[in-house]
């Protein structure tokens, strides 16, 4: 059994970090000491690393509580867990294309100011800012 | 005038597969086989074209171009788009 600061190294997280996901339900201890202190087994050095992994796919802690909850369902299968993978890569897609759209409203902006010695107020950048006919919701 | 209707989800999807038959049948009964163009598209093989309609959750289901669901319709959902489609 591991105390919290030895598990939190041995995964590499912050002990805060692991007592937020267990705030979030995402993993436990397997027991407590007679102080009240954490103590995890293995089992929860293996959750740490699937959270970790997951996250660096992109998953978001609630859909890594999916995730979970579908591993241990019975009667869910693989292609249930691939459908989440799929809907979280048309998230990344959506926001991929969101942020090309920025860049090349950036681009437009950037083109448009040679970048002198002019004070701010004769900017074309903050002119086109300010003069920008969108919508701010 | 056609009525072009795409059903978007991952190859594989069990409930899509089971769905789509009864939901492309009402747009046949409803719209004319003539006037239907029924597609499926692959979220997988065309990720562009599922991300340029909205798609952000499987199956859903564009009409003319148009994301119109986002999730699997019931049958009276279906029917009572495509007879608005109708009226319109």
């Amino acid at each position: 059994m591991y105390t919290i600061g030895k598990i939190a190294s041995l995964a590499g997280v912050s002990p805060d970090t692991l007592r937020y996901y267990e705030k979030e339900h995402l993993i436990a201890p397997a027991s407590k000491t007679g102080a009240g202190y954490r103590l995890y087994n293995d089992e929860a050095v293996r959750r740490i690393r699937f959270i970790k992994t997951a996250q660096h796919c992109g998953f978001s802690l609630s859909d890594i509580q999916a995730l979970l909850t579908l591993k241990q369902a019975e009667r869910a299968c693989c292609r249930d867990v691939r459908s989440l993978a799929i809907e979280k890569k048309l998230h990344i897609a959506h926001k991929l294309r969101a942020l090309q759209a920025m860049s090349r409203a950036l681009d437009e902006l950037i083109r448009g100011c040679e970048g002198g010695a002019a004070p701010t107020d004769e900017c074309p950048i903050l002119a086109a800012l300010e003069n920008s006919q969108h919508e701010v919701s | 005038m056609t009525v072009r209707i795409e059903v978007i989800a991952a190859p594989g999807c069990g409930k899509c597969a089971g769905a789509q038959g009864e939901l492309r049948a009402i747009a046949a009964s409803v719209l004319g086989e003539d006037r239907l163009i029924w597609r499926e598209v692959s979220v997988l093989e065309e990720l562009d074209y599922a991300v340029s309609l909205g798609v952000l959750s499987m199956p859903a289901i564009a009409v003319n171009g148009e994301l119109k669901f986002s999730s699997l319709p019931t049958p009276e959902q279906f029917r009572t788009l495509l007879t608005t489609l109708e009226a319109g």
